[in-house]
């Protein structure tokens, strides 16, 4: 009876996971103001309404600015942290590793009021680019997870071999090692873009007057007929949210099998 | 076939008390050697005794804590890797996986920018060089273990280093492909001439490759000679025990002079040792002959010995196929010794308890003291 129960728990708990997930097209098609059952008809109407919203192309466009900044910014300091902690030893480096990665565990709110704090000390204006500094502080130890599974199926011996045949460090680099780990860079990127893409938090204390897309949605909610153009909206962000991070697996999966490793982490 | 090149006797490398700190770990205990040009030498050892390391000081991957390394009369210690006259056989072969056959082997190219109809030349007769003629357009990570060896090699001879370094090369092959490959190798160094430093645990590896061998214990060369020298006078225990197999039987050194060694050797008798049978051995241990197991021979029933002979009796039959190994007890002895014999008439007739004698002669003996 053991396996019996544990399908309950199974399907139970996949029903809360994405439930609410799976209501968000239902209501995003659905031809009436009122969220609520029963549905009333399909339409794509609230689709050209988020169209023309307004406030909403702002939105994006600073969402993506601060997406594409934090995800590239964060993946470079991803690959130099990768690297140092699979290839050097120094000392203390558990300990430093570990506070690279402690914004994963820490609660959002607690580094977002910190960082406020901290950036009004120091009397720095909130802006787009203090959204950007906070989310790279966030990705930054995806990236590094993501990057360290990728670094770290690199046989050693190839970048000797790299030597050995008359490269320099950085020729060799350029020639082997980073084109074996392309793949965990592609998904770094594509990770830290999906998160930095729907975070809230930090966009909402940090970004002054500077609205993001997730800031949007939620200061559209005081409207009860624009509730359903954020279904919409919400809809097309969790379509491309799952897209993303699909390429991102997919591409950190051919990277290990092409250098030939073991998979021993990633997160999906 | 290739006839054997007559090894010059030019230096290549030479070691001057290398030592090698990791940490507070000693990994090479003053190692001085030299390698000729055109050798085929090779590093021999237990597992962790340093022979990678040693190999490594060569390619400049290790820097070395102290003593001098030489290669064709340079000191190194200021060259990096990319710059020394050498190239390496990785144990894994470190095959480039996300480039062609052709692209890792002409890697090494790169540098010197030649004309594409050049380059492709020189990587056609690197590849048919090792037998993969017409594999230039495979991708690398879909070669067999064989294969990428082979292309590891093409790789490294491609740039005609002065000295080519093989780290295990054969040991992540099976049996038959090793003894193919063992038998290519040594086709190739003949042919390229070019000096080869093999690192290897397997003995006979060593034995079958080697125009000479250095024999490594814990960061030590404990003896550096030609293959048969290592196996006939093995100058210690230690060697003797690793290459092949040695009886040994307590012994007791009675007089010596310049020309012979008086020694009461139990089961044989007193018998006179030539000196250069007499191989060192840490003070303090006793004395002991020690035999190889086909240097005796178990004798037919109303064969004469041309030299002397002694009773024994049979306490284990071993049939190897071609080979027959028995452990026997000499007379006057207290443990058994492994003797052996080829079957050249098919299945030996000697049985478990049989009472036979053995014909020895003195100069198969060696006397460990
Ligand atoms: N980078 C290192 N740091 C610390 N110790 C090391 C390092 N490299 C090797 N050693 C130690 O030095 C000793 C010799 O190592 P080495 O790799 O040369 O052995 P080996 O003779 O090649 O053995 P094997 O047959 O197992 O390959 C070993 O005890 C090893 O643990
Ligand atoms: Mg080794």
């Amino acid at each position: 009876m053991r396996g019996g129960w544990f399908k309950v728990y199974a399907l139970a708990y996949l029903v809360f996971l994405y439930a609410p997930i799976v209501l968000l097209p239902m209501f995003a098609f659905n031809d009436a103001t009122v969220i609520a059952f029963p549905l009333n008809g399909f339409t794509t109407k609230w689709f050209s309404e988020m169209w023309v919203a307004p406030g909403l192309w702002p939105a994006l466009k600073n969402s993506l600015i601060i997406a594409v900044s934090s995800a590239v910014i964060a993946t470079a300091l991803g690959i130099f942290a990768a690297r140092a902690s699979t290839r050097y030893k120094f000392p203390g480096k558990a300990g430093i590793m570990g506070l690279i990665m402690l914004p994963l565990v820490l609660p959002e709110i607690i580094v977002a009021v910190s960082l406020l704090v901290v950036l009004l000390g120091i009397g720095m204006p909130l802006s787009i680019f203090t959204v950007i500094l906070g989310h790279v502080l966030m990705t930054t130890p995806f990236t590094i997870a993501i990057l360290t599974s990728a670094f770290q199926s690199l046989d050693r011996s190839l970048e000797e071999a790299a030597y050995d045949l008359g490269e320099t460090p950085i020729s060799a680099f350029r020639l082997v090692i980073l084109p074996l780990v392309m793949p965990g860079i592609i998904s770094s990127l594509l990770i830290s873009f999906t998160i930095s893409l729907d975070e809230f938090i930090i966009a909402f204390f940090l970004g002054g007057t500077q609205v993001t897309l997730p800031v949007y949605i939620f200061s559209q909610f005081r409207f009860p007929q624009s509730v359903p153009v954020i279904m919409a909206l919400g809809t097309i962000l969790v379509a491309l949210s799952i897209l993303l991070l699909s390429i991102a697996e997919y591409f950190r999966r051919r990277g290990i099998a092409k250098s030939g490793g073991k998979d021993t982490g990633g997160f999906l | 076939m290739i006839p054997k090149p007559a090894v010059s006797d030019q230096t290549m490398i030479e070691f001057k008390d290398v030592h090698k700190w990791y940490g507070d770990y000693h990994a090479l205990r003053g190692i001085t050697a030299t390698i000729r040009a055109g050798e085929f030498f090779s590093l021999l050892g237990p597992s962790g005794c340093g022979k990678t390391t040693l190999l490594r000081t060569i390619a400049g991957f290790e820097g070395i804590s102290e003593g001098v390394v030489l290669i064709d009369g340079k000191d190194v210690a200021d060259v990096p890797a990319n710059k020394r006259p050498t190239n390496m056989v990785f144990q894994s072969y470190a095959i480039f996986p996300h480039l062609t056959v052709a692209q890792n082997v002409g890697f090494g190219l790169r540098k010197q920018r030649l004309a594409k109809a050049d380059l492709d030349a020189r990587v056609a007769e690197a590849l048919e060089m090792v037998g993969l003629k017409g594999y230039g357009a495979r991708a690398a990570h879909a070669l067999s273990g064989g294969q990428r060896q082979r292309v590891a090699l093409a790789r490294a001879l491609i740039l005609k280093p002065k000295v080519l370094l093989l780290d295990e090369p054969l040991s992540a092959l099976d049996k038959k492909m090793r003894e193919q490959m063992q038998v290519e190798l040594i086709k190739l160094q003949r042919q390229v001439g070019i000096t080869f430093i093999l690192v290897t645990h397997d003995q006979e590896e060593a034995l079958v490759m080697s125009d000479r061998i250095a024999v490594m214990f814990e960061g030590e060369i404990a003896q550096l000679s030609d293959a048969e020298t290592l196996y006939r006078r093995p100058n210690s225990r230690r060697v003797a025990d690793f290459i092949g197999t040695m009886n040994f039987l307590p012994a007791e050194v009675i007089s010596e002079t310049a020309g012979s060694i008086e020694v009461e050797a139990q089961g044989f008798g007193r018998i006179h040792v030539d000196p250069k049978q007499a191989a060192s051995e840490a003070p303090g241990k006793s004395a002991s002959i020690g035999f190889r197991p086909e240097t005796l021979t178990i004798l037919h029933e109303g064969q004469q010995a041309t030299d002397r002979e002694v009773g024994a009796t049979i306490e284990e039959v071993v049939y190897y196929g071609d080979m027959t190994y028995y452990d026997v007890k000499i007379d006057g002895t207290e443990k058994p010794v492994r003797l052996s014999m080829r079957n050249v008439f098919g299945r030996p007739v000697l049985d478990i308890g049989m009472r036979t004698r053995i014909a020895w002669s003195p100069g198969a003996l060696v006397l460990f003291r």
